[in-house]
């Protein structure tokens, strides 16, 4: 039942981030894959109108049917390039005030009836990461493309038998590494292709949230959140977007010397674990690369820091309060260099100041990135280029959280 | 409020069955926080309305399901998956066990503020707000609850919903209604306006008359929506006034309801014509959450005295000073506890 249409695609995106429009910045910038903007340029004849429904509509389901409903604030759709049709999720109410809030025609609690009376062309799968590989099986198995959240297996067994019903039924799956595409993380990426900061040397990416407070969702002990039951508990919700982000600098490189530090600070018995070091070091393009991930649920406050360092310079930001800092040789050689750092970030800082008030004031929120990366893999789908987040990422990005959970690696 | 209503329940000879959260009555190092358990009630269960499991269990046996669970902390995800499907849960199980009866608890903050004028009277007529994406995560889930209710009543249940006011008592005594806290300081806003209050322990008298009505067969109540607010409901300023006269309240500085309803709709208009309207404020700033609050307003409890044969039974002053007095005993019995 699937209705697709061909049109021309106009010329103006409309899009906010000017970078974005020229293609390819914040694609991988080593280890050979292509950019994350596909071909579809101007001129490019594209599929129109597929057929998209939600399953679960929880909280990151409002990013989604945002975009889907073409409400993104971060990308201006030229077109309705997709309608969402249904949505789905185990609570009638919550799938009804989905369906209502965001003008989507039907609401289900069952996703094989809505496979089945809907027709799909893509899924959007949103629901707690335990239940992502059976729900994207049955909905590859229908014939509909995937687009999952993260973590989309719980390890890399799992994660091959998905991606071999995806070929076996013709369908392609992806999996949200949506940091990688906010303009903030375009921004440094920029800054190692044009050769600023040199060659990659180290990547460090610290997440601070108080993840253990018992009046949070993932401390509430009466109905303890699903993710505890992932490997690396609530710090799973964390591993996609640490790994994605360093692989998304290196390239997809293996890591052969790893180490990681596990631990439970807040002895709380609800958590496995709620603070990681992991020190990962691997051969990059340009030689060795250090990689480094923090996560620590008892320093404030919340944090989410991504630092390359290059063999020139590094640059820093914070993807909850963007804000890029760049040290590097400036004019002025070795003696006035660092005052031009002091005083070029100096002055980026009190932009950036203002630009995160008038952020907060207008509600935009880290999750740019995840529009984004919708919008540019609804553009491949419609193409049939390259997905954005491509099987072999998905590999990559799954087989390091797996690396930093073996026993041998373990610190 | 569960307190209030077990208590209430039991003083009219009733055999309570109470459902807490494990964490509400016992704290995760095991300390007991007070809340009912087996010796106060006829007989408990650990629940938590988010998840099924042995909730239609838990209703064996019972007649009449007070709800008064919600979730009021967090952002609007948590408060929809503790109030919203929470509620959507319990009346599942209660068509599963067979429990048809149900005194829903609603709130005031249903209404739709906007379009009541100022100095009139908030009814049971008065229009709930169809449009409240501008309003607060509370008002938004409790009225999604309201929904879920009216269908619960449309399947053929027996369903009173009581929509209270601002429930004060011990450890709410200066609230919400009152102002926010700014800083170190208190913004008041407004001294005039009537404050819809009801004491926690008339209030619970109130749901416990409406659970014994709605408990007969072919209940007048089926269906029927109350307001319960007290008898001689204070002014902000005279309400202030008594509170702070009993317990330290924060240093205050009070804005005219006019200055701050002109700020707020100036920075409304503002939004919409220039930013689109998708800046967002602090809510003393958005005039949808600002009228719920603090608009000039009279209510009036005549529906409630007469289908429930309620009449509060405790005054202003003596509430007041019967929830100082609560307090006070807690705050010495803590003491006492830990020199013991
Ligand atoms: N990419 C990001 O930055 C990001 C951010 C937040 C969450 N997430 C991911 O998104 C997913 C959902 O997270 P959330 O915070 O929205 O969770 P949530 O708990 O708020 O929502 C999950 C929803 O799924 C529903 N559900 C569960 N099993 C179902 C089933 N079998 N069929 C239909 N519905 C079902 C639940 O009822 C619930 O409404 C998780 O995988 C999480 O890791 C990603």
């Amino acid at each position: 039942m699937s209705q697709s249409a061909t049109f021309t695609e106009p010329t103006a995106l409309g899009h906010p981030d000017p970078s974005r429009i020229s293609g390819g910045l914040s694609g991988r910038i080593s280890g050979g894959t292509s950019g994350h903007r596909s071909g579809a340029g101007p001129g490019a004849e594209i599929n129109l109108s597929m057929r998209a429904a939600v399953v679960g509509t929880g909280a990151i389901s409002v990013e989604h049917l945002t975009f889907l409903s073409g409400r993104s604030r971060f990308v201006e759709l030229p077109d309705r390039r997709v309608k969402p049709v249904a949505v789905c999720d185990l609570s009638p109410i919550s799938a009804r005030y989905a369906a209502e809030t965001f003008d989507v025609d039907a609401h289900y609690t069952d996703l094989e009836q809505l496979l089945e009376f809907e027709r799909p062309d893509v899924v959007h799968i949103l629901t707690p990461p335990s239940t992502h590989v059976p729900l994207a099986s049955l909905c590859l198995e229908a014939g509909a493309h995937v687009i999952c959240e993260k973590p989309v297996a719980a390890n890399i067994d799992e994660l091959h038998a998905l991606l071999d019903v995806a070929e076996r039924c013709g369908r392609k799956i992806t999996e949200s590494h949506n940091y990688c595409f906010n303009p903030a993380i375009a921004e440094l990426t920029q800054m190692l292709t044009d050769g600023t900061l040199g060659s990659l040397r180290e990547v460090e990416i610290r997440i601070a949230l108080p993840v253990t407070d018992p009046d949070g969702r993932f401390g509430d002990a009466n109905l303890p959140h699903p993710i505890h039951s992932m490997p690396a508990g609530v710090i799973h919700d964390f591993t996609t977007h640490f790994a994605s982000l360093l692989l998304h600098f290196t390239g997809n490189i293996r890591f052969p010397r790893v180490t990681a530090a596990w631990s439970n600070h807040s002895a709380d018995p609800l958590f496995r674990y709620d603070n990681l070091d992991a020190l990962m070091i691997g051969n990059g393009a340009d030689g060795p690369v250090h990689g480094r991930f923090r996560f620590e649920a008892g320093a404030g406050p919340d944090t989410f820091t991504v630092r390359v360092y290059g063999s020139r310079g590094w640059a820093e930001t914070d993807l909850f309060q963007p804000n890029t800092r760049v040290v590097m040789p400036r004019v002025g050689g070795s003696q006035l260099s660092p005052i031009a750092n002091h005083v070029a970030n100096g002055a980026g800082l009190i932009r950036n100041g203002m630009a995160n008030l008038g952020r907060k004031v207008m509600q935009r929120t880290p999750y740019e990135g995840l529009h984004l990366f919708l919008d540019d893999t609804y553009r491949a789908l419609a193409t049939g280029d390259e997905l954005p987040v491509t099987a072999d990422d998905m590999r990559a990005v799954c087989s390091l959280i797996d690396q930093l959970l073996e026993e041998k690696t373990r610190l | 409020m569960g307190r209030a209503v077990v208590a209430e329940a039991q003083r009219r000879g009733h055999y309570t069955t109470v459902t807490t959260r494990p964490t509400s009555s016992r704290t995760r190092n095991g300390v007991d926080d007070g809340a009912p358990n087996e010796r106060t009630v006829g007989s408990t269960a650990e629940i938590d309305l988010r998840s099924h499991d042995g909730l239609a269990e838990s209703l064996a046996g019972v007649d009449t399901v007070i709800h008064l669970a919600a979730t009021k902390e967090g952002d609007f995800h948590s408060q929809f998956a503790g109030t919203v499907v929470g509620t959507e849960n319990l009346l599942s199980a209660m068509t599963t066990a067979g429990v048809r009866n149900l005194v829903a608890i609603s709130t005031f903050s249903v209404y739709d503020y906007m379009s009541i004028g100022a100095g009139h009277i908030v009814d049971e007529r008065s229009p709930i707000d169809r449009n409240p994406a501008l309003r607060d995560e509370y008002a938004r889930t409790k009225l999604v609850q309201e929904q879920l209710y009216r269908d619960f009543s449309d399947a053929g249940n027996q369903v009173v919903i009581l929509r209270p006011g601002m429930i004060y008592g011990p450890n709410n005594l200066w609230h919400a209604l009152l102002g926010s806290d700014v800083g170190s300081r208190f913004l008041r806003v407004g001294a005039n306006a009537t404050l819809p209050l009801t004491y926690v322990a008339n209030c619970a008298e109130a749901i416990v008359l409406a659970s014994e009505l709605i408990s007969q067969p072919d209940s007048n109540l089926a269906g029927e929506t109350i307001n319960v607010v007290d008898d001689n409901l204070p002014t902000q300023d005279r309400y202030a006034t008594e509170v702070a006269a009993r317990i330290d309240t924060p240093p205050t500085v009070t804005v005219p309801w006019p200055v701050m309803n002109a700020v707020a709709s100036s920075i409304k208009a503002v939004n919409r014509h220039l930013l689109g309207g998708r800046a967002k404020f602090p809510g003393l700033f958005v005039p949808d959450r600002l009228h719920a609050r603090f608009k000039p307003l009279r209510y009036t409890n005549a529906r409630a005295k007469r289908l429930l044969n309620w009449s509060p039974r405790f005054t202003l002053i003596e509430a007041i000073d019967a929830s100082v007095e609560a307090e006070e005993l807690a705050r010495a019995s803590t003491t006492g506890g830990g020199n013991s």
